[in-house]
Parts: C-alpha cells; structure tokens; sequence
C-alpha cells in the first residue's frame, strides 16, 4: 500500500478510536466505533487474495451488525433515560442490548465465531492490530458502563468464553487461530472480573496487549504462521525460540512470568465477592489454553521437530523485519510479577 | 411508551433476523443491514420530534452518514467477492474454516 495512504487509513484507525475512548456523548462513541471499522477494511486487505477478501467480509457484516445492535441500545437509552450521556443506562432492556453489542465486537463467546476465521485470513501485521488496538475501544465503553451490566449475562458470556477459547484452539496448528482462541479466553477473562473491579480489567488488557504484540512480532521475525514452520527457529534464530518459549508459558499464566499478574488479581478479586465456583472454573479451562501454548513451545523451543538432515546447516542470514520495540515488551511481558504490590496505588 | 415505538422496533427484529438468517445471497444480508438502519432512523428521528430533543435534531442525519459510509463499503467488499467468484454466493466464503 502506497505510504500516503497507510498513513490515512492508519491515522483514521486511531482517531476512531481516540474519539471512543475520550467521548462521553453516545453518539460520538457510536461515530468512532464506525470510523474505526471503515478505516480497518483496507488494513485487512492489505495483501489482496480471497482469504484475505473473505475475513474482510465476514469482519465488516459483523461488526456492522454490532454496530445497529449499539444504536439500537442508545436509542432505547435515549427513549427511557432522556439524555446521551454515557454514565448509568437505568433501563435493562438497553444495558442488555449495549453489552450484547460491545460483545459482539470483541468476540466474547457466543458472538466469537467470525474470531478466527478472520484472523487467519489477514497477514500476520494486520492480525496483531485486529487483536490487540480492536479491543481498547469496547472495553473502555464497557469500562464506563459497567455498573450497570446485568451480571448474569456478563459472567455466563465470560464462561462460555473460556470454555470455547480453551476448547477451540486445541485442534489448531496455523498460529493466527490459535492466538485468535487465546484472545477469546482472555476476553472471557475481561469480562469476568468487569462487574466486580473493572480497573483489573484493565490491567488484564494492557498484560494482554503486551504480550500479544509480542507474540506476533516474534512470529513476524521469522514469516511462521503455522507450527511447523516455528519450529525451524531453533536453527534460523535460537533467541527467538528461548523467547517463544518465555511468552508463551507468560500468555499462558504460570507464576513467575507476568501473565500471571491478572489471572492472580482475578481470581483474588472474584472470591473477595463470595464466588466459588467461577474463578475455580475458570482456572481449570486456562490449563486447556495452556496445554496448546505448551504444545508450541514444545515444538519450537525444547524438541527438535523432525525435519530433514541440510536443515541444520542451514545459513543464519539477518532478518530485516522491523520489529518496533520488541525487546521492552519482552521484559514487559515476564519480569513484571514482581511489581504487582504497586497495584495499590490504584485504589 | 406509545406504541408506534413497538412497530418500528419489530421492524428493526425483522431486519435483523434477515441479516442473520440468509440462504445463499450476500447482498441480501446488506439490504437487511440497511433495513435496520432505517428502521432506527425512523426510530431516532421519532423520538427526537416527539420528545422535542432540540439539540439533537442533527442525530438521525448523522446516522444516516455514517450508515451510508458503511453501506458503500460493504458494497466494495460485495463487487470484490463478486470478482473472484462470478457471483456472490455466502457458500463460496468457505476457504478458512478450521
């Protein structure tokens, strides 16, 4: 794409979004979400093939229908409550609607089929934004509404997801599906602990996002997008395969790396409110997430995967792929466990 | 709440249902996606008049920008499928299942 145009598309992307999180007028947030969604169709069709062409597709008719569904709550809203401010919603019916909207948009369970399919569609860049910027405008309107979710039906949606996030990827070796169920299963995360503390939700999503771009970025080192191809890393770039090895059992959860930092607050947080079963529940299907995180590293990082004998002589030539800031997401991404006492300053 | 409102809101459901539910052709999930915007332009522009909500007068035009905007680019999308495909059957949309 020419760079005069990259630079329009990429800059309305964030504009959609910059104007849904600073917004407090429904129709402003409403704008910015349909801004964000025109701009990005081109971003997913960046490099022109079906595949491509049909995730663009499936992407637009359900983020279009998420966002009628959203106008249909705002007007509700603005039919029983008078105003377009977007504090309380006091009427259910449009609360239900919003967050079935929002849902909808971030591919929480039973909305998250178009998840995965569209992001094994796109390249390997255009997958990192879809995963990661996409999800910063509907939590934060959900973030600003959050006191008056039902909370049946965000937590019902938040066990689902877990569920179908660890369930689904199990069966996966393309690499863009398999970080698409994990973003589903961090979803259901986010939703879960939104009703009862949503400044861990925001936690949770900055952990997320780090480690997801820095996922991506390590597989756009090596253009991998299926298994096999990531587990010749071992001979191409052995530091990238140690380091596949440390942010997958961090996206996964285990303790001393900083995934756990929000599994952790959760979990405390969810049976400070006298549940039991949910954090329980929701601890037991991270071990399925885990299992195919494990499985990848495993592959790449602690086995050599069958391959043929002239693979390990091959020339270690340098890459050339730009990859902005890897090394402090990186950090990001494991070492900050010891820093989560300085969590207090947010109460 | 008068009842006009229930009308326009099971016309909304319907367009809606349209979208969801569709045979074999593209276009008509995008004619039912501007069904339902029509049925909630109707359905602001209701409210506004009713309610006399002055400063919101410009809200249903708004709507209608962006939903237009949306529509154009939905109907790029359904040229492209076209295409590839010959035609615009949703069954051809089936190259990255799991």
């Amino acid at each position: 794409m020419k760079p005069p145009i990259l630079i329009i598309v990429t800059s309305t992307i964030v504009l959609g979004t910059m104007i849904v999180l600073f917004s407090s007028h429904w129709l402003m947030i409403w704008i910015g979400f349909e801004m964000n969604m025109l701009a990005i169709i081109p971003i997913l069709m960046k490099k022109f093939n079906p595949r491509a062409m049909e995730a663009s597709t499936k992407y637009f008719l359900t983020q279009a229908t998420a966002s009628m569904l959203l106008m249909l709550g705002i007007i509700i809203n603005l039919l029983y409550s008078g105003h377009w401010t977007i504090s309380m919603i006091p009427n259910p019916v449009a609360s239900t609607v919003i967050t079935i909207a929002l849902a909808m948009k971030l591919g929480l369970s039973p909305f998250h089929f178009w998840v995965p399919e569209v992001t094994q569609g796109v390249s390997l860049s255009s997958g990192m934004i879809l995963l990661t910027w996409q999800k910063i405008a509907p939590l934060s309107v959900l973030y600003q509404i959050s006191p008056s979710i039902n909370p049946n039906l965000l937590v019902t949606m938040a066990a689902t997801s877990v569920l179908v996030g660890g369930w689904g990827g199990l069966n996966q070796t393309q690499l863009r599906k398999i970080l698409a169920y994990s973003s589903i299963a961090h979803m259901g995360w986010m939703a879960a602990i939104m009703v009862y503390n949503p400044t861990l939700m925001i936690l949770n999503l900055a952990i997320y996002i780090m480690m997801t771009l820095g996922t991506f970025m390590l597989f756009m080192y090596n253009l991998s997008t299926t298994t096999l191809s990531l587990s010749h890393t071992w001979n191409k770039s052995p530091l990238i395969a140690s380091l596949i090895l440390a942010l997958m059992l961090s996206l996964g959860g285990l303790p001393p790396l900083s995934g756990f930092i929000p599994k952790w607050m959760i979990i405390q947080e969810l049976t400070k409110n006298d549940m039991i079963v949910m954090p329980t529940f929701m601890a037991i299907t991270a071990l399925l997430n885990l299992y195919f995180y494990m499985r990848l590293m495993y592959a790449t990082a602690l086995t050599m995967f069958p391959s043929a004998n002239n693979m390990k002589m091959k020339w270690q030539f340098e890459s050339t792929k730009k990859m902005i800031l890897l090394p402090p997401l990186i950090v990001a991404s494991t070492m900050l466990l010891p820093l989560t006492p300085m969590l207090s300053i947010m109460d | 709440m008068p009842v006009v409102y229930v009308n326009i809101f099971l016309a909304f459901i319907v367009s809606l249902m349209g979208l969801l539910i569709y045979r074999s052709h593209l276009m008509s999930s995008l004619l039912c996606l501007e069904g339902m915007m029509l049925s909630l332009f109707v359905m602001l522009t209701v409210t506004v008049l009713n309610n006399h909500f002055t400063l919101a007068n410009m809200a249903p035009i708004i709507l209608l920008v962006f939903a237009a905007c949306e529509a154009a680019l939905g109907l790029s999308l359904l040229v492209m499928v076209s295409n590839t495909y010959g035609t615009d059957y949703v069954q051809n949309l089936n190259l990255l299942q799991c």
